[in-house]
Formats: C-alpha cells, structure tokens, sequence
C-alpha cells in the first residue's frame, strides 16, 4: 500500500473548509495594516468611523451576494453560532405561542444538537426522515407541521452527500402554516443562487470559510417579518441590536465581505468548473465493481460527491488514500466506529456508510487532480480488498 | 464527517507495506467483533510456524498490528503464540487507547490459532 507521505497532497475537502482567496487574504492585510480600520466600529471617533465604513461596506457586499437587506444580517463566529442563535433564538422567542419545532434527521450537528438542547428544555422536536435519496419529502413535512408548530430547519446542501433541498417549496409550505422556517445554507451561499428577497427564508446561516473568505466570521440573516426574530444567547455589549453583542472584528468582516463579491462574480464559473470535476471523477470511479454514489444524483450540487464500496473499511480506505485530503464518512477516533448518522437516515447499511469517501471541489481544484484521485481510488479499493478476509456468507452475517 | 487520525511511523510502515497479507497452506482461523474482521492462517512444518498470514478487514491498526504479529512469531514453535501480548503490542506500535478492542480481537485470532494447531 502506499502510504505516500512524501507525495505532493491533493487537496479534495472544500465542504470542510476552502483556503482564503488572494483578493480576500488583500483585503484583509490592508485592514489590518490601515492606521484606522483596526479600530472598534462601535467606537465615535474617526478611527472607529473608519472601521464601522469598512464594515458596512462588507455588510453590503455579503447582503448583495444573498439578495438581503443589509440591515437584516447578524455576524456571527460562523455558520454553528448562526445555526444555535437562529434554532434556540426562534425556539425561544416563539415559545408563547407553541413548543413543537420541526427539522430533518441528515441536518448538519450544530443543527441537530441545537434542537437535541432544545426538547431537553420541554420543547417536542419532530425529527423528519429523508427518502434514500436524501430529500425531504415534502408530504412527510407537510403532516409533520401542527397547530403549535413554531419553527422547521431544513438545510439548503447537505454537508456530506451535496442533496439539494427544495426550499422554496418547504419554505412556502412554512409560510402557509405560519411557521418561521429556518435554512442553514452554510455549503451554498456562494455556490449557489440564493436570492432572500424572492424565497420563502425566515432564518438563514452561513459562514465566510465555505466560500473562500476567512474562518471565524458567518452571519445569520433575520427576515424582517412580523413574528420573525429570536431572543439573544450571548449578553453584553449593546452591539447588532443586542441580539449578537461582541466587538465586530473588523478584518475578518471585511475578508467576508470580498469574498462574498468574488463569489458573485464567479458562481457561474465556479459551478461549471465543479460541475466537470465532478463529472470526470465520477465517470473513471462509477465503474469500479461495488461503488455506489451515496444522496441523489440529480438534486445534488457537484461540488460534493460522497461514495461508498462495498469490502473496504473506511479508516484504512482513508489512510490508503493518503495524499488525498479528503472526508470519511467514518467516525474513525471514536469507540464505536460508528458510521455516518447522515448515510444511516438515507437507509445505507453500516459497511456501506462506514466506507464513505466524500470528495469536495473547489476553485483550485484541477482536473489532474481529480484524475489523480480516481487512481488512487481504485488502487486503494483493489489493495484493500485483496488483503480482506472472504465475505461472510449471508446466512451467517 | 471526519478526518483520518493521527498514526504512529509503525503503524504506518506496516500498513503501508504488509509483507504478510494472503494466506498460508494450513490451519485458518477467523475472529470478528462489529465490523472487524480477522482471518490468521499458518504453514506447521516440524514443530514450528514457517509462515504466519493475515487477512484483514478493518482499521490501519489492526491491519499493522496483525503484520507486525505475523513478523514477529514467523519461525517459532505454536506454543510461543501465547507470548502475543496486546498490551506489548499497543505499545510498541503507538496505538491509541480507544483501538484497543481492535487489538484485543487479533489476541482472540491468535488464541484461536495456537489451540487448532495443537489440535491438527
């Protein structure tokens, strides 16, 4: 097996994190190197006026990218704070009128744990399950939704498998029924369309590191609804309508901001070129005997694609990857092995979940290097199953 | 979604190249515990292993553990198969605590092996 630790790394994990973009990086250096910017935007003075420009500035450019007001958008750390702030914020400012809270089993942890926090503190959560392809169906929320239903989080890109969801449908089925609807959108804003002035989004999160602006900075967008609005989780200063008070930080502001602009020059670009990177790897590892693509292939942004292979444990699939930067969807350090909850909800068995390789594009991707990575996929795959004991037969599985 | 763990230069080395993977002509034994799977087969020629074999189905771990088994033990009688000890093991390889039910299970394959060699 080839451990490859002196090879060149292939990079392959932009659904984790994407690196900083050389314009974002710029501007960020320039705010930090600037006699004025680095100051408190809160602050009168003409060097906190100086900053509070900056910022308002990059409010624009991110409100501009989402099709929102830019008075309508909270900072925040990234998209787990916006997704806590938005679920238990809501969950709380709405808790007079009902307790019920509604959200899909494949939603991202920071989702999930929120609403687990959440029926500790007496609130009842309705965990919907997806189809075998991932999405939610639509009838399963529709019935889920009661009287007393107050809040439905659903995401936009499922993190590990790319799913799209319909949100515009679910949203508009919230609407009806007069239930705020939450969408974490932290693996599309960037990526995809996303216009908040025409879709029926009540609560949005997102974090600038998905789309090559800085880690530590996301912001969570609040529509201007009546009924719309969530209590704090953080007290202290009075800063963003005491409903995220903290210093802003002022640099990581202004790197999301330009990097929200670059993804709105570049979105169609960027979706063309994960569309062929997508396309080509598939294409050379879709024939390999016993891969399966996990989640739907159609409903499915290709900057992502999660596969699994039947007679490979993950971890070693992993390490047997090596240079290959990329996800498993194996909880290799934990005790159990427990494989992926999301591929579970999609009725994977566990050999298959616990296989899962998830590939994720981005700009600096090349197609060498996906070319590379359906070899050394097929070679680790062939290496691995070589040395694996014979299938046990059904009948004594 | 997760990222691959942190791994010793043993475990690596021996994952990397495991000389021992296959099978060898006599007794095979076999132990699974979850998902993992261990498969120890081994040639007895006058009163000694002349070579030990693998198969593995399961963490880089248990497949170095089980190479560096095979390495060590080739040559000697079956009787000495009851110096395999996992703590050693875990040890010299770098194995991290939480892997240590993987090593337990290639312990279980080598028990197994030692009494149906007794045996044959």
């Amino acid at each position: 097996m080839n451990a490859g630790r002196e090879a060149r790394p292939v990079y392959l994990d932009y659904a984790a994190t994407a690196p900083a973009a050389p314009e974002v990086r710029e501007a960020m250096l320039a705010c930090l190197e600037d006699p004025l910017c680095f100051a408190n935007p809160s602050s009168v003075h003409r060097a906190g006026r100086a900053a509070a420009r900056a910022e308002a500035f990059a409010r624009e450019q991110l409100a501009t990218l989402i099709g929102a007001a830019p008075r309508d958008l909270l900072w925040t750390s990234g998209a787990t704070e916006s997704d806590n702030l938005a679920i238990i914020g809501a969950a709380r400012f709405r808790a007079h009128r009902g307790r019920h809270l509604v959200t899909l089993r494949t939603e991202h942890k920071a989702v999930i744990d929120a609403f687990a926090a959440l029926e500790r503190d007496g609130f009842e959560v309705t965990w919907l399950e997806p189809g075998a392809d991932g999405l939610l169906p639509l009838a399963a929320l529709e019935k889920a939704l009661r009287e007393d239903t107050q809040l439905v989080s659903v995401m936009h890109v499922n993190n590990e498998t790319g799913v799209i969801q319909d949100i515009e449908a679910i949203g508009s089925l919230c609407r009806e029924r007069g239930v705020l609807y939450h969408c974490d959108a932290a693996q599309s804003v960037g990526k995809l369309p996303l216009d908040l002035g025409r879709l029926p989004v009540d609560l949005l999160s997102l974090t600038a590191h998905k789309f090559y602006g800085p880690p530590g900075i996301g912001a969570l967008y609040i529509a201007p609804r009546e009924g719309c609005g969530v209590e704090p989780l953080l007290h202290g200063g009075g800063q963003q309508r005491r409903l995220r008070p903290g210093t802003l930080p002022t640099p990581l502001i202004v790197g999301c901001g330009r990097a929200a602009a670059l993804a709105a020059e570049r979105r169609a670009a960027d979706f063309e070129h994960v569309v062929t990177l997508s396309a080509a790897l598939w294409e050379r590892i879709r024939v390999l005997p016993g891969v399966v693509l996990n989640g739907a292939a159609e409903a499915r942004y290709p900057g992502i694609l999660n596969v699994s292979a039947e007679g490979v444990e993950g971890e070693s699939l992993l390490l047997a990857l090596e240079p290959l930067c990329v996800a498993s969807g194996s909880a290799c350090n934990s005790l159990s092995g427990e494989p992926s909850y999301v591929l579970r909800a999609l009725g994977r068995p566990t050999e298959l979940a616990q296989s899962a390789v998830r590939f994720s594009f981005g700009r600096p991707t090349t197609l060498a290097d996906v070319i590379e990575a359906g070899e050394r996929y097929a070679g680790a795959l062939s290496r691995l199953r070589a040395i694996a004991p014979p299938p046990v037969p059904q009948a004594l599985a | 979604m997760s990222a691959a763990p942190d791994y010793s230069e043993r475990v690596r080395r021996l994952f990397a190249r495991p000389e021992h993977a296959g099978d060898a002509r006599g007794p095979v034994v076999e132990a699974a515990r979850g998902d993992a799977r261990v498969r120890l087969s081994a040639e007895v020629g006058n009163g000694r292993i002349e070579r030990l074999a693998f198969r593995v189905y399961g963490c880089p771990h248990l497949i170095a553990a089980a190479e560096a088994f095979c390495a060590a033990f080739e040559g000697r009688s079956a009787t000495e198969l009851a110096q395999f000890s996992a703590t050693d093991t875990i040890e010299a390889l770098g194995i991290p605590v939480e892997k240590t039910g993987r090593i337990l299970l290639l312990e279980d394959a080598i028990a197994a092996l030692r009494e149906t060699i007794g045996q044959s």
